[in-house]
């Protein structure tokens, strides 16, 4: 528009210029004069997008909460900052599944980067080997004990040699740390993990997560706060509780934050179950099944899938074809390990009255679709009571707070209120879940009745301190049985399993509020039936070997028994004995010379001895002998543990030395359905230093010459 | 000649006073808004003798230029939850400064019911590489924002400085209110 009218002023302009002779010379300045007020005028206007452009930038970035762009230190532009691309293939043979995961990091700026990746993997996966990839060249990794690695990869930064490493935060949380990606390029890690799969009502279930819930930390915080500190990374500092805070919490963004190509994942899953398999499900993302004699292969429909929650797969044998027995055998270094599975086909349905407390986390974490799940969650597990049981609800955030004081008969009015009282929940605030298991806890259910009591926790489990909560329901746990529901995209299923296992019952995941009923019933049906109890596994006469879990734990409805074994060769038999819940024994044997071959089972063993040694820890520090002999069977097996950890490292250095190299956190997706509790900081200052300074250096010559030329004049 | 240099000058002219204008602007309005709400807007006192500021919703732009703004998403100051709220480093917000630790801020909720806050921590944070969570944050804390470093020239910059408090509370044990820096405690920070 502005310059439409300019073209039109400066043309009657140069109209006029061609009729009279005389005045030419004070029409050229009128000319001239003209265009300059003009140009004063566009150059006002141009000031005035910039700053429409800078306010609508803040704008912008007040929407796009978090996300990550970093400034080019020479021209100020903004920037995406380093690219994510994933891909898993899953092989699954028998009851263990081994996958192979790459992660690729585009650097797409003009400087040298550090790139840092929270990421989640199964609970309890074993990573036993990683290769990094740095165009033509391959480095395969090796196992060292955390401080080594760490010590080699500083080494190798500094240097300016390209180095990768992979640390266990905890047992489903990892960190790939990659030194030294040259600008503009790709360098992938890839890693392999295996992981066992879990089988229950004739159903094998296998979870892929690929994001993480941001955790809460409780705990005061360690670092000093008198003077101002500066950051690096992550939004957590270590707290007296979670000192490895900063570690465990990345940034969490939406989807849109990132890049169209980045934090997208692949997968191809290879079911092998040995057994023709009848259906394959998901209840998170669509799949396409192929399916070839026994195997099938499984891709998600729409190709590559958002990391934003866990991709879930079941899939369940022909029918009439469900295991109710397996054994497994593999030699690995001249060692036999056995690996059985056992179904109790019991289908008792006496029932004993029960007192049933709901605890339910109602903290930000769970805002959204989260919240809504775990109330639909609650209030199936309400229908589920009978006349005979008693029930209590507890919900906890920063606080703890209960529907009674003490558990209260399940009759028509009081469910009612409590109906009432869980669809008025709402989710914000901390997440300060010992309060919550002390109340749960600590009840007692009353002596006479013979009431069985049980505990179900309802929580996404984004929490941060999940040993001092094992260790907590180790102690205080009694008689009681502790259930956990897991709720949303990306549950901390490390947490769900732990303190199901510590609390003596079974943990179930819900992920999408359409496809709840079946896990749920599932569960509140196996809470109702009676368990078998005090089972007892006899190996035969052999000495010497080493059986893990060492006590399986008790067996609800529909549920195997697996135990690993070291040093046992496969003839003769097992041999497993329990109690079932009228007092009776219950026994059945398994021929292990029908052992079907696998592969991984040292690691499974070697997982599971691990996960008997940590358990020590809860009760506080870690004794130094416990602590070696992790370290000894991670470097024997090639495992990631708290104490070891894989280190790639190039030998000669690409960066040249004097080259910067910055670090970039690579974020992690907010998980679908929660909602955004991460803001991003609003643009705090205004241009008018700016402003002021430019109108000054401009301003200032200009009086300067106009003083000037008034003398000259004079 | 001298009317290419009047110009020029009167453009540059301009753009100082754009600059100028900002400031003025920010220190006219809160007195227009204090004349014309009176009692009835949240409003922040960074310091025992400080002049009250006037809080607006949300914090943008157009906001930000007349006043403090309140963080989007964070909680209605007097209601539960952690409360944030930013101001540009170069109007309102200069005075954080000089705000140091245990020093006390006061908040007025709409209500019009005053709450101390006690200062708990300062820090700068990179806003390229983290943000604000509140599910982390305690209810009772207040999460100052502004731009930092406060001399600079560039309005773009990522670093930001902090100011988090928490709240004291009214009854007189001294729970919360000793020189241990106690309230700090589960921040997340």
């Amino acid at each position: 528009m502005q310059s439409n009218a300019l073209s039109r002023e400066m043309t009657s302009r140069a109209s006029e210029t061609r009729c009279s002779g005389p005045a030419r010379q004070s029409r050229w300045l009128a000319v001239v004069e003209g265009i300059s007020l003009w140009l004063a005028v566009l150059l006002f206007f141009f000031l005035q997008s910039v700053v429409a452009e800078a306010s609508e930038q803040e704008q912008r970035g007040q929407d796009s909460a978090g996300a990550l762009h970093f400034i080019d230190q020479e021209s100020g532009r903004k920037q995406p900052a380093t690219l994510l691309q994933t891909d898993y293939k899953v092989e699954v043979g028998g009851l263990i599944a081994n996958t192979r995961l790459v992660q690729s990091f585009e650097n797409t700026s003009q400087q040298w980067q550090e790139g840092v990746y929270v990421f989640p993997l199964p609970a309890q996966a074993s990573v036993y080997s990683l290769k990094m990839t740095a165009g033509e060249r391959v480095i395969i990794g090796e196992i060292q004990t955390r401080d080594e690695a760490r010590r080699q990869y500083e080494q190798a930064k500094s240097e300016g040699r390209q180095a990768a490493k992979v640390d266990q935060q905890r047992p489903n949380l990892f960190t790939t740390r990659l030194a030294n990606i040259p600008p503009g390029e790709t360098v992938s890690v890839e890693l392999r993990y295996q992981q066992a799969v879990r089988y229950q009502s004739g159903e094998f279930e296998l979870r892929l997560p690929t994001t993480l819930t941001p955790r809460y930390i409780p705990g005061v915080v360690m670092a000093e706060a008198s003077a101002p500190v500066s950051w690096q990374g992550g939004w957590a500092a270590p707290t007296n509780e979670v000192p490895d805070a900063d570690a465990i919490s990345p940034l969490t963004v939406l989807p849109q934050d990132v890049a169209a190509t980045s934090h997208r994942a692949n997968v191809e899953l290879q079911l092998n179950a040995g057994l023709p398999i009848g259906s394959v499900t998901s209840s998170s993302h669509g799949l396409t099944s192929t399916w070839d004699g026994n195997t099938v292969i499984v891709v998600p429909k729409t190709g590559a899938i958002l990391m934003d929650r866990d991709l879930v797969v079941r899939w369940a044998p022909v029918r009439g074809q469900a295991p109710s027995a397996a054994v497994f055998h593999e030699t690995w270094q001249g060692e036999d390990y056995l690996m059985t599975m056992l179904v109790p086909g019991l289908d008792n349905t006496d029932s004993l009255p029960r007192e049933l407390v709901f605890v339910i986390d109602t903290s930000g974490s769970m805002a959204g679709e989260s919240i809504r799940q775990a109330r639909a969650s609650l209030l199936r597990g309400l229908d589920t009571l009978s006349v005979d049981d008693r029930f209590n609800v507890i919900q906890f955030n920063s606080q703890t707070t209960s529907l009674y004081g003490d558990a209260r008969p399940a009759s028509i009015a009081n469910l009612n209120q409590a109906r009432r009282y869980v669809r008025g929940l709402g989710a914000d605030g901390g997440t300060e879940m010992a309060g919550a298991l002390d109340v749960a806890l600590n009840g007692q259910a009353p002596e006479q009745g013979g009431y069985i009591r049980q505990v179900v926790f309802i929580t996404d489990g984004a929490v941060g301190n999940e040993a001092a909560l094992f260790r907590k329901i180790q102690d205080q746990l009694g008689d009681t049985r502790l259930f956990t529901v897991g709720i949303g995209s990306a549950p901390n299923m490390h947490l769900m399993g732990e303190a199901a296992r510590f609390g003596r019952g079974t943990y179930t995941a819900i992920s999408d509020l359409n496809a709840m009923e079946q896990p749920l019933d599932e569960l509140f049906s196996k809470m109702q039936s009676p368990v078998l109890a005090d089972i007892v596994t006899d190996w035969g006469a052999d000495t010497g070997h080493d059986v893990l879990p060492r006590r399986p734990g008790d067996l609800f409805r529909g549920e195997p028994m697996i135990q690993i074994i070291r040093g046992r060769a496969p003839h003769g038999d097992v041999t497993v004995s329990g109690r079932l819940p009228d007092g009776s024994a219950w026994r059945q044997s398994l021929p292990l010379h029908e052992a079907a071959s696998a592969k991984g089972l040292h690691r499974h063993w070697a997982r599971e001895k691990i996960n008997l040694l940590m358990d020590s820890s809860l009760s506080g520090h870690i004794n130094e002998d416990d602590q070696n002999e992790v370290t000894r069977l991670a470097l024997a097996h090639q495992l990631v543990t708290r104490y070891t950890s894989f280190i790639a490292v190039d030998k000669s250095p690409v960066r040249p030395t004097g080259m910067p190299v910055a670090t970039d956190h690579v974020p992690t997706l907010l998980p679908a359905g929660s909602e955004h509790a991460m803001l991003r900081y609003p643009q705090t200052a205004t241009p008018a230093a700016l402003l002021m300074a430019l109108g000054l250096i401009g301003l200032l010559p200009c009086i300067a010459l106009m003083m000037l030329r008034r003398r000259v004049f004079e | 000649m001298s009317r290419i240099l009047l110009t020029l000058a009167i453009t540059f002219g301009i753009v100082f006073t754009l600059g100028l204008w900002i400031p003025l602007k920010a220190m006219v309005a809160q007195e227009l808004l204090t004349l014309a709400w009176a009692e009835s807007q949240a409003r922040l006192q960074l310091g025992e003798s400080a002049q009250p500021l006037i809080v607006l919703a949300g914090a943008h732009g157009e906001s930000l230029a007349f006043g403090p703004g309140h963080v989007t998403g964070s909680a209605e100051p007097g209601m539960r939850g952690p409360v944030v709220i930013a101001g540009h480093r170069d109007t309102h917000f200069r005075g954080l400064e000089t705000v140091d630790i245990d020093s006390t801020i006061r908040l007025q909720s709409r209500s019009g019911k005053w709450s101390d806050y006690r200062v708990t921590q300062l820090r700068v944070a990179d806003s390229r590489q983290e943000a604000m969570n509140l599910a982390t944050m305690p209810d009772n804390s207040l999460l100052l924002v502004t731009c930092y470093p406060f001399n600079s020239i560039d309005n773009q910059g990522p670093l930001r400085y902090l100011v988090e408090a928490r709240k004291v509370e009214p009854s007189p044990a001294r729970a919360t209110a000793g020189p241990n820096r106690q309230g700090l405690a589960d921040t997340g920070f």
